[in-house]
C-alpha cells in the first residue's frame, strides 16, 4: 500500500490561510490504513483547525469529507455537490490522490495535507516500511523476494557495497543491509547461483518518464482506431 | 610520465596514499604534499568527492598531479554520475593521459555534509568496470564508435574487514570478472582479514593493494605495525595509505617501517 505521514499543524494552518471556508477531504483507502488521511484523521484535523481558527479570531470553517478512494473519478464525483460551496479543499490522500482531485475540481484550490512516503508493508502495529520503488523492471524473482532497489540506499544490482558492517547498512547501524539479507535468505533456499550473474545496467527509460499504462484488454477501446 | 601499471610490473611492492582535492581553487597544498610525495610513493590515488562531501574534480587535481611527474590513480564513484556522466568523465580522463582508474560505488550522499544531495547510483561498481572495458574497446554504452578509445587501468576496490564476508566474495568475483586490473582493499584492522578473504576468494591473479588507515597521529604506529605485517606477509602487492588528517606524515610513518 501507500504510506503517507500528515504534514505538521503549523504547514497546513498556514497553507489555508485566507481561505474562509475549507473542505477537509479524507481518503478511505491506503492512507486510511495508514492512520494518516482517513475519515478519522480528517474528523479529527477539522477540529483542530476550527480550534486554532477561533482562538485566532480568525473567521474560517472547517467541514469534512471521505471518499472511498480519491486516485479513482468515480468515488470523487460523489462530492460534486458539495464542494463548489467551499473557497478550498484540504486532501489528505496520497500525491496520486490529491491531484485526481485537484483535476476534477479544478476551479476551486486543492491543498495537500499529508507528505505521501513511500509503496510499503505494516511490520507491526503503527509501523510501516517501504518495499517497492515501482521501478518498473521487478527484479524479486532472482533476489530471493527481497528488492535491492528499495531497500539498498545505492540501489546496487550486483551485491553489497563495502560498507556493509555486521550485516548491517553504512548509512545507518540500525538498518540491516538488503544485500546480506538477499544472501541469507537464497542461501536458505538453495538458490545463491541466482548472485553468480552479473546483472546487466538497468533501463531506465520507462521508469524515468510519467507512466501510463492500459490493460491489454482495454487497449482497443482506447486505441486511434475503436 | 609514470604510470601506477609500471610501478606494479616494476617493484615488488608498491606504496600509495591517498589524496584529496582541496575544497576550493587553492591548490598549492596538494601540489607542496604532492611535490614532498616524489620517490616516497608509486601512485597517488585522487579521491573522489570523499565521505560524500564537495571538493574540487578529481580529475584536475589528478592531471596537475601527474603534471607534476607522480604516477596517479583517478578515483571515481558511482554516487554523483549516470551512466553519460561515467562516460564523459572516463574519456575526459583518457584524453588527459589518465590511464588508472579506482571505480567505486561512493560513500552514501547522508554520510556526508551534503545530505540533501541526490544519489545516483545509475550504475554499480561491477557495471562500472564493464563500462571501463566497453570504452577501452571503443564503442559507448550505445554502441556508438568513439573517435578515439582511451587507455585505461581499472582497478576496484575489495572490502575483506565487511561483515558478512560471503556476499563480499561474490561480489569481489564478479569485479574480476567484469574486468578489473588492480585491487585496492578498504582500510584493513589487521593482516588476518586479508588472509581469510584471500583464503575464501579462489584466487586472486591481478594485483592486490592492501588498505592501511591511520586516521590521526596517534594511530601511526598501529598503521606502521599492520604495514609491516602485510609486507612480511607476502599476500598484498602493496599498500594503499590514507591518512586524511596528515598526508604529510607519510614520510614517518614509511621511515617506522623501513620502506
Amino acid at each position: 500500500m501507500i504510506v503517507a505521514e500528515r504534514k505538521g499543524f503549523e504547514e497546513i494552518a498556514a497553507s489555508l490561510s485566507g481561505f474562509r471556508k475549507v473542505l477537509v477531504v479524507g481518503c478511505g483507502t491506503c492512507v486510511a490504513v495508514c492512520l494518516t488521511g482517513g475519515e478519522k484523521e480528517a474528523g479529527l484535523l477539522a477540529a483542530q483547525l476550527d480550534m486554532a481558527a477561533q482562538l485566532a479570531g480568525r473567521d474560517q470553517v472547517f467541514e469534512v469529507a471521505c471518499v472511498e478512494r480519491q486516485c479513482d473519478r468515480e468515488f470523487l464525483d460523489e462530492l460534486a455537490a458539495r464542494a463548489p460551496e467551499f473557497d478550498a479543499l484540504l486532501s489528505l490522500a496520497c500525491g496520486a490522490g490529491i491531484q485526481f482531485l485537484a483535476e476534477r475540481y479544478d476551479e476551486i484550490p486543492v491543498l495537500a495535507g499529508v507528505d505521501t512516503t513511500f509503496i510499503g508493508v505494516n511490520d507491526n502495529v503503527g509501523v510501516w516500511e517501504e518495499r517497492c520503488r515501482s521501478c518498473q523492471s521487478c527484479l524479486l524473482s532472482t533476489t530471493g523476494g527481497i528488492c535491492p532497489v528499495a531497500l539498498c540506499p545505492k540501489g546496487m544490482l550486483n551485491g553489497p557495497c563495502g560498507g556493509t558492517a555486521d550485516g548491517q547498512c553504512e548509512t545507518d547501524p540500525e538498518r540491516a543491509c538488503a544485500w546480506t539479507l538477499i544472501y541469507e535468505r537464497l542461501s536458505r533456499t538453495g538458490r545463491l547461483e541466482n548472485l553468480a550473474r552479473l546483472v546487466p545496467l538497468r533501463d531506465n527509460a520507462r521508469a524515468s518518464l510519467p507512466g501510463r499504462r492500459t490493460h491489454p484488454a482495454y487497449q482497443r477501446r482506447y486505441s486511434a482506431h475503436a | 610520465m609514470p604510470e601506477f601499471s609500471q610501478a606494479l610490473s616494476q617493484k615488488e611492492f608498491v606504496v600509495t596514499l591517498e589524496l584529496d582535492p582541496p575544497r576550493g581553487v587553492d591548490t598549492t597544498r596538494l601540489t607542496e604534499t604532492a611535490k614532498a610525495l616524489q620517490g616516497r610513493v608509486d601512485a597517488v590515488v585522487i579521491s573522489d568527492h570523499r565521505g560524500a562531501t564537495p571538493r574540487q574534480s578529481p580529475l584536475w587535481a589528478a592531471h596537475l598531479l601527474r603534471e607534476s611527474g607522480l604516477a596517479v590513480v583517478l578515483t571515481m564513484t558511482c554516487r554523483d554520475r549516470n551512466r553519460l556522466a561515467l562516460t564523459g568523465d572516463i574519456l575526459a580522463a583518457g584524453a588527459a593521459g589518465l590511464q588508472s582508474l579506482l571505480l567505486v560505488s561512493g560513500d552514501f550522499v547522508t554520510l556526508g555534509d551534503h545530505p540533501g544531495a541526490k544519489p545516483v547510483y545509475d550504475l554499480d561498481s561491477v557495471q562500472a568496470l564493464q563500462l571501463a572495458e566497453v570504452l577501452r574497446a571503443g564503442s559507448d554504452l550505445a554502441g556508438q564508435a568513439l573517435t578515439g578509445a582511451p587507455e585505461l587501468f581499472a582497478g576496484a576496490v575489495a572490502a575483506p574487514a565487511a561483515t558478512p564476508l560471503e556476499p563480499q566474495l561474490i561480489k569481489f568475483r564478479k569485479k574480476l570478472q567484469a574486468g578489473a586490473k588492480f585491487i585496492i582493499t578498504k582500510p584493513l584492522a589487521e593482516a588476518g582479514q586479508l588472509r581469510s578473504f584471500l583464503e575464501r576468494s579462489g584466487g586472486v591473479e591481478i594485483p592486490l593493494i592492501a588498505g592501511v588507515e591511520a586516521a590521526g597521529p596517534e594511530a601511526l604506529d598501529d598503521a606502521a605495525r599492520l604495514l609491516a605485517d602485510l609486507r612480511g606477509s607476502g599476500m598484498a602487492r602493496g599498500v594503499h595509505l590514507s591518512m586524511p588528517s596528515a598526508p604529510e606524515r607519510l614520510a614517518d610513518l614509511l621511515k617506522a617501517c623501513g620502506l
